[in-house]
């Protein structure tokens, strides 16, 4: 298990990361999601004990790991550039965690594990960027730590091998009931890939919760907007009932779940573009453009000058320009303060 | 194609004139016995119990100095590194001094600071109230050694400094977060990955200090000669004998050649993957919590003290050797060496070397940076490893062959109509203009070829796109090595050696002249303004933005 309690880090005149807390249960894969530079590679190398914080404390299994050095911390980092020795062949990084007599035997294990039997005596110029990332992992895995921090380990893979990769590594860690911290800009690989998704902005935790509550209830507009296609209008919430909300938009109520707001706040109306169906209901939108994708017609639109994003399975020619649509749920979000 | 071999026809001409037809005569010279070819004169050299020492002694010491250059030159390199402290650029840049001062003025700067009544053993002997000078190095082995290990310390420091800041700052971390201790990190990780760069390191100066000359002739003394000097001895010493000269020339060639092609398959060794983007982190020096890194004060001090001393001395000197007529300070000795007058020692007057290191410099820098361009230009051009062979095979040739080459070449018709500078002109185009090339030609093949095209589709000739867009787009590089040439001209004692004569003297030969005929007021003097012209000239080089180093020694 780790936790991290009330962690601040400075660099210079800027907030890398303001306390933040966060706790990984036993077995738990938790990825730290948001934009570059919002300090979730400086969390993880607190973890690993690369950076002291200027505040806070790190705890590993209940005991504290604040003040102890890397090398004793048994935390298992994969790095971005992999890092890995290019000195040594593939046993030699991965075996350079171990101790004893049955190293071999081990190096062994996990190598066929990572799907790698055979690449031992290679160097690492001579794999492929995904065998490359497989040794970093092995060698991470190894020494079985006890919490595994992965940053963006993908990053430096192409489109293709990075969807492939990223389903076998979740499967991987779920067998060994491995503790993980997975680092990443990339929300698709944090939805598909967390068993739970903690979203970071500037140094600050944002929202924590599984990749299915985070995309149907973000709680911020910046989780709404950064997982994923989001409308965001400004409206007031007029009635309340229970956990619904009727909030006025441009003059026109729409109904929506009601969250945390109550009666006469300013809100945001949040809905996603498939939340909206269109071709039927009580809207009328201006078309400003709409673009084939294959699967699917992505409208960009206007509501009352409001901007609009929605998305049909078919496409009718719409007369004059316009199109009308329905809103199937909505919900009503604190504009961040 | 055509236009590139038409090209090639100028550089080819020069070279074949200047230096493979020289170079053809002094094999001719050292192989032919009574009108025929033959290796017996090379064999029997080589039987010789002299010469036999002379090949030991270049070898063995330069195998000393590259590893006491490595011993002191490590520390520094990792100093400069891994702390932060005041003046860290400014340490930096003073590594780039040995690129480009010039040797005879550290073999001064040994003899004014550690020689028996130099200012190391007068401060001693004030101290411990001795009689005796307690250092006594001069004309020795360890002299040699130590002058060398002095010049060459910071090309390692250098190269260290440059491979550490260059490697992944996440390997020695991972090597952290998998168990291993900082000891275990530096040995099993951070010093593998510096090796590459410190074996290429120790190659370049076990190298230089094989082909040095002005320090083994001024330190050594007879006794302690090099090869090279023994190819000097041989041609302009009390007995000439050029067919000797000649022969021990080709041996010096042989090993040459060996060592250049050693070091260039050292420096293409091991890959290292280069930088995540991350700088390597530095620790700051003086921290309370570790006052263990005040340790670093017990290097820093002593090696301070060995690498200003002897800069300190000449500079010291310059003002306070004692003169005739007044006491220190004093400004006789420039007076003395903006003299016009006659100096039987020099067998020219001192401002006359002046002028002529001045003229020399600005001649040669001229030609190489023409030769230097034509021959970028050409390989550019031409993807060939045998034009490339012959298009820089002076690099590979050491100043003292080329000196002796040009000597023999420059008493005869053509060349003997031209007047004894243009000699050494020559003789300092063709040493420089390698490192042109090397300097702009990584430039030159990173520019857009599309560059000229759109010149060219705008009405632009050939010659009209290069002068109009090419040239100022290799302006800095063009600038920094035109720099480089100069002062590296400036400082060029050897070649000058063999071949200066009456009237024929430049900057560094004068100092020499005035260290053997022990005249050290007027030595240092001039050693000082040479020093100066050319810290002026390397600043230049280095604000026009340093690029490359390589195989550089006056």
């Amino acid at each position: 298990m780790l936790e991290l309690v009330g962690l601040w880090k400075r660099f210079g005149g800027v907030t890398a990361v303001a306390d933040f807390s966060l706790t990984v249960p036993q077995g738990e894969l938790l990825a730290l999601l948001g934009p570059s530079g919002c300090g979730k590679t400086t969390v993880l190398r607190i973890v690993a004990g690369l950076e002291k914080p200027d505040a806070g404390r790190v705890l590993l299994g209940g005991r504290d790991a604040t003040p102890w050095p890397p090398e004793r911390r048994g935390v298992g980092l994969v790095f971005q550039s992999y890092a890995l020795f290019p000195h040594l062949s593939v046993a030699g990084n991965v075996a350079y965690g171990l101790r004893g007599a049955d190293r071999r035997k081990r190096v062994r294990q996990i190598l066929e594990l990572v799907g790698l039997s055979g690449y031992e005596r290679r160097k690492p110029h001579e794999l492929s960027a995904g065998q490359q990332q497989r040794v970093a992992l092995a060698r991470a895995l190894a020494p079985a730590p006890e919490v595994l921090l992965l940053d963006e380990p993908l990053s430096a893979l192409d489109a293709a091998l990075r969807k492939e990769l990223r389903g076998e590594l979740r499967a991987l860690l779920k067998r060994l009931g491995m503790t993980a911290l997975y680092v990443t800009h990339d929300q698709e690989e944090a939805l598909a890939l967390a068993d739970r998704v903690a979203v970071m902005r500037e140094g600050r935790l944002e929202q924590i919760a599984p990749p299915a509550e985070l995309y149907h209830r973000p709680q911020t507009p910046f989780v709404a907007s950064f997982l994923g296609r989001a409308n965001l209008w400004p409206g007031r919430v007029v009635s309340v009932d229970g956990d619904r909300a009727g909030v006025e938009v441009a003059g026109e109520r729409i109904p929506a779940e009601r969250g945390e707001a109550r009666e006469g706040d300013e809100v945001l109306l949040f809905f996603r573009p498939e939340w909206a169906k269109i071709g039927e209901g009580p809207f009328t939108a201006e078309v400003e453009s709409a673009e084939y994708l294959g699967d699917r017609w992505e409208v960009r639109a206007r509501f009352r000058g409001l901007p609009l994003v929605l998305i049909s399975g078919k496409w009718a020619s719409l007369p004059g320009g316009q199109a009308i649509f329905s809103i199937e749920r909505a919900q009503a979000i604190h504009p961040a303060l | 194609m055509g236009a590139g071999w038409a090209l090639a026809l100028l550089p080819l001409l020069f070279l074949g004139l200047a230096f493979f037809w020289p170079l053809l005569d002094v094999l001719r010279l050292g192989l032919e016995r009574d009108g025929r070819l033959t290796g017996e004169r090379v064999l029997g050299l080589l039987s010789d119990p002299y010469v036999r020492r002379l090949l030991l002694f270049t070898l063995g010491q330069a195998a000393l100095s590259a590893l006491l250059a490595l011993v002191l030159g490590f520390p520094l390199g990792w100093f400069l590194t891994r702390y932060r402290f005041p003046g860290r650029t400014l340490l930096r840049s003073v590594t780039i001094v040995p690129f480009v001062l010039p040797s005879i003025t550290v073999a001064l700067g040994f003899v004014l600071f550690f020689g028996r009544s130099g200012y190391l053993n007068r401060f001693l002997m004030d101290l411990l109230g001795l009689r005796e000078p307690p250092i006594r190095v001069l004309y020795t082995l360890w002299a040699v050694v130590l002058a060398h290990a002095f010049y060459n310390a910071p090309v390692v420091a250098r190269f260290v400094n440059a491979s550490w800041e260059g490697a992944d700052p996440s390997l020695p971390e991972a090597a952290r977060t998998l168990g291993a201790g900082p000891l275990r990190t530096f040995l099993t990780v951070t010093l593998p990955l510096l090796l590459p760069s410190v074996l290429s390191a120790l190659a370049l100066v076990f190298v230089l200090c094989t082909l040095s000359f002005s320090i083994p002739l001024a330190l050594g003394g007879a006794r302690y000669a090099t090869v090279e000097v023994g190819v000097y001895l041989y041609a302009r010493g009390v007995l000439v004998d050029f067919p000797r000269a000649a022969a021990l020339a080709m041996v010096t060639l042989v090993l040459s050649l060996a060592l250049t092609y050693l070091h260039l398959r050292a420096g293409g060794g091991l890959a290292v993957p280069q930088r995540g983007g991350r700088p390597v982190p530095r620790l700051p020096l003086f921290s309370r919590k570790r006052p263990i890194r005040a340790l670093w004060l017990l290097y820093l001090l002593p090696a301070a003290l060995v690498f200003l001393g002897p800069i300190g001395a000449i500079v010291a000197d310059s003002f306070l050797h004692p003169a005739p007529g007044g006491a220190p300070p004093t400004l006789h000795w420039y007076r003395m060496i903006v003299s016009p007058a006659w100096n039987p020692f020099l067998e020219s007057s001192p401002w006359g070397a002046v002028r002529t290191s001045l003229l020399v410099a600005a001649g040669a820098t001229a030609l190489a940076l023409l030769l230097g361009l034509s021959v970028a230009a050409v390989l550019r051009r031409i993807r060939s490893r045998l034009l490339e062979t012959l298009l820089m095979a002076p690099l590979a040739v050491s100043s003292v062959v080329l000196g002796l080459a040009l000597l023999l070449a420059f008493r005869r018709p053509p060349l003997s109509a031209l007047g004894g500078e243009w000699a050494i002109v020559v003789a300092h185009t063709l040493i420089v203009y390698p490192f042109v090339v090397r300097a702009i030609r990584p430039l030159w093949e990173g520019l857009d070829p599309a560059l000229v095209e759109a010149a060219r589709t705008l009405g632009a000739g050939p010659l009209r796109a290069f002068r109009t867009v090419t040239l100022p787009l290799l302006g800095r590089g063009v600038l920094a090595a035109g720099a480089f040439a100069f002062a590296l001209s400036l400082g060029e004692m050897t070649a000058v050696a063999m071949l200066s004569g009456p009237g024929v003297m430049t900057m560094p030969m004068a100092i020499y002249s005035f260290l053997a005929s022990r005249d050290f007021g007027a030595a240092s003097a001039m050693a000082t303004l040479l020093m100066a012209v050319t810290a002026l000239v390397a600043w230049g080089w280095d604000w026009a933005g340093s690029r490359w180093l390589g195989r550089t020694r006056a």
